[in-house]
């Protein structure tokens, strides 16, 4: 369970987003909407620990974040990140990119998920040696092999081609169905169908 | 090892931090070694000929020093003396030489050099070091306003030497309007060399009598060559280093994206610190190395540059490289980790924002 209470983040006298009340069940598909500007991401980054907001409580399975000793660790351990631009290590090959975020205890899923998301054959490739949508299915094996509590994506689909797309779509809502929490920012109206919430930012507010 | 992969992967980048970090140290190797170089080249001349010098009292360069040569005969009747001689030292154009040295001697102190062919020189005679030999093919030179007849020549290790010319000491005297630079003083094994430089002193109230060892030591020159050398070096040092750190700090701050992507999956501050660490370590270790060997090359070649007239010699001593491998390697982490410890600060999506603008 994810529980923003009362979160703002501000850049000087900019406002990014005004107290925002988000309650996100365990194995719920959320979709945050919204124009470019309207905060989406910004509260991906803060729902996800990678920002800290100016003001406001986050709460992430009954730990508050400000309690949280350790936020890498917590990350590696609970959170699973997809990106826009995949954010691949380009000095890493694939099968090291998706080991980077491996916890030691889980290493035997990056076999699994390489067979699953069809891409064994490009283990030993470099992140430039491979197309789009091979690297957008990369960034979904790195997101799941710790099988997190709760992936994250942003714009996870706005490099993709319609199909490619479909499949990362397909995959979260798999992830979901296995009981990962998955929390979208896009503005691809077409996730809408996958989500169980759709929750829609306008200037930084929730409307 | 992710450092070592990191490398690997990102060459040109890899290539010029490596370039930029043994350029910076080759120039803080030559700077140090040339300036020692010198200043042991002149060590060499004058220790290897005796444990006395006598030179004019109050002059701060042997090339202005004017010391009465009938000491000489004085000198050599003290007990405890094996042997001593008289030396010119001055400069001059040789031919199409713009400057060279030119030594006069006594007979007695040419032994000091490497005969190669010809005798002591006559009134009128020169000998020409193998250096010098080798650019001028001439029988006769020209030295101020006088032609000398080319006699024969020699061969010194000593850099100054090996590109000047060696003369009677009377010959010198009437060019340099001089009786003689300085007087060398050998004293036989055991003998206190104190007591004999009190009974030398006691000759002439204008003389100045010292242990060669101490010469050396308090020499003007010397210190003015060691003070600027060091000056020199240590502005090279600086802009090396900072060199260095200033390359070291860019990539870091190119890469916070990277960074921003580790600690967003989980890595910690000290994961992507450590391996930076490496990264650095690896290369500078590398550079500095490849700079030493440079360095030593170059240090091996600059005697044989016939233009150079063997002038420019140089040698490492062993404290310079110990102490350039420190500082290399202490600035070099300071110039990436100091970034590095900013950076793995910042929230991860801050860093991966950075990296994209």
């Amino acid at each position: 369970m994810i529980k923003a209470t009362n979160i703002s983040h501000f850049y000087g006298d900019d406002y990014i987003l005004h107290n925002i009340e988000i309650e996100i069940k365990k194995g719920e598909f959320v979709f945050l909407s919204g124009d470019s500007g309207s905060g989406k991401s910004t509260l991906l980054s803060i729902l996800s620990t990678l920002l800290k907001p100016s003001r406001g409580n986050l709460i992430i399975d009954s730990n508050n974040l400000d309690s949280i000793k350790n936020l890498d660790i917590f990350r590696q351990e609970n959170i699973g990140f997809v990106f826009q631009f995949h954010y691949l290590i380009n000095y890493l090959n694939i099968y090291d990119n998706i080991a980077l975020a491996c916890l030691d205890t889980k290493k035997e899923n990056i076999e699994k998920l390489l067979e699953k998301l069809n891409i064994s054959d490009l283990a030993l490739r470099f992140p430039n040696e491979i197309s789009g949508g091979q690297r957008q299915r990369v960034a979904m094996a790195r997101a799941l092999v710790n099988d997190p509590k709760t992936i994250f994506a942003d714009e996870p689909t706005g490099s993709l081609d319609s199909k490619n797309s479909v499949i990362v779509y397909e995959l979260l809502s798999l992830a979901m169905r296995n009981g990962t929490t998955v929390i979208v920012a896009s503005h691809d109206m077409k996730i809408e169908k996958y989500a169980t919430k759709t929750i829609r930012l306008v200037d930084g507010k929730i409307q | 090892m992710i450092a070592l992969k990191a490398l690997s992967k990102n060459k040109f980048k890899s290539l010029l931090i490596f370039s930029s970090i043994t350029i910076a140290v080759m120039a803080i190797f030559l700077i140090s070694a040339v300036s020692q170089g010198i200043i042991g080249m002149y060590s060499k001349m004058i220790k290897t000929d005796g444990d006395i010098i006598v030179t004019q009292k109050g002059i701060a360069d042997t090339f202005f020093s004017n010391v009465d040569i009938k000491l000489l005969e004085k000198i050599s009747n003290i007990d405890g003396v094996k042997s001593s001689y008289g030396m010119i030292v001055g400069a001059s154009p040789i031919a199409h030489i713009p400057i060279a040295g030119v030594y006069g001697t006594t007979k007695n102190h040419l032994a000091h050099y490497n005969i190669l062919n010809g005798n002591y020189p006559e009134l009128g005679e020169v000998l020409l070091g193998s250096n010098l030999a080798n650019q001028i093919k001439q029988d006769k030179v020209k030295i101020g306003s006088k032609s000398f007849k080319v006699s024969g020549n020699f061969h010194s290790s000593v850099g100054f030497e090996d590109g000047g010319v060696v003369m009677n000491i009377e010959d010198a005297g009437k060019l340099f309007s001089r009786s003689a630079s300085f007087l060398l003083v050998s004293i036989d094994k055991g003998k206190n060399v104190d007591s004999i430089v009190n009974k030398i002193l006691k000759f002439n109230n204008d003389i100045e009598v010292k242990t060669t060892k101490n010469f050396i030591k308090e020499y003007n020159q010397f210190k003015i060559i060691e003070n600027s050398s060091l000056v020199i070096s240590s502005l090279a040092f600086a802009m090396g280093l900072m060199g260095i750190a200033s390359v070291m700090s860019m990539i870091v701050n190119s890469r916070k994206e990277e960074f921003g992507i580790m600690r967003a999956l989980g890595k910690s501050r000290v994961f992507i610190i450590k391996n930076l660490f490496f990264e650095t370590l690896i290369m500078s270790l590398t550079a500095y190395l490849f700079a030493l060997v440079l360095s030593l090359i170059v240090l091996m070649i600059l005697p044989n540059i016939e233009i150079l007239q063997g002038y420019v010699s140089g040698s490492l001593s062993v404290e310079i490289i110990v102490y350039v491998l420190i500082s290399t390697i202490f600035m070099s982490l300071l110039g990436s980790l100091i970034p590095a410890w900013i950076a793995s600060k910042t929230d991860p999506i801050l860093l991966i924002n950075q990296g994209c603008s």
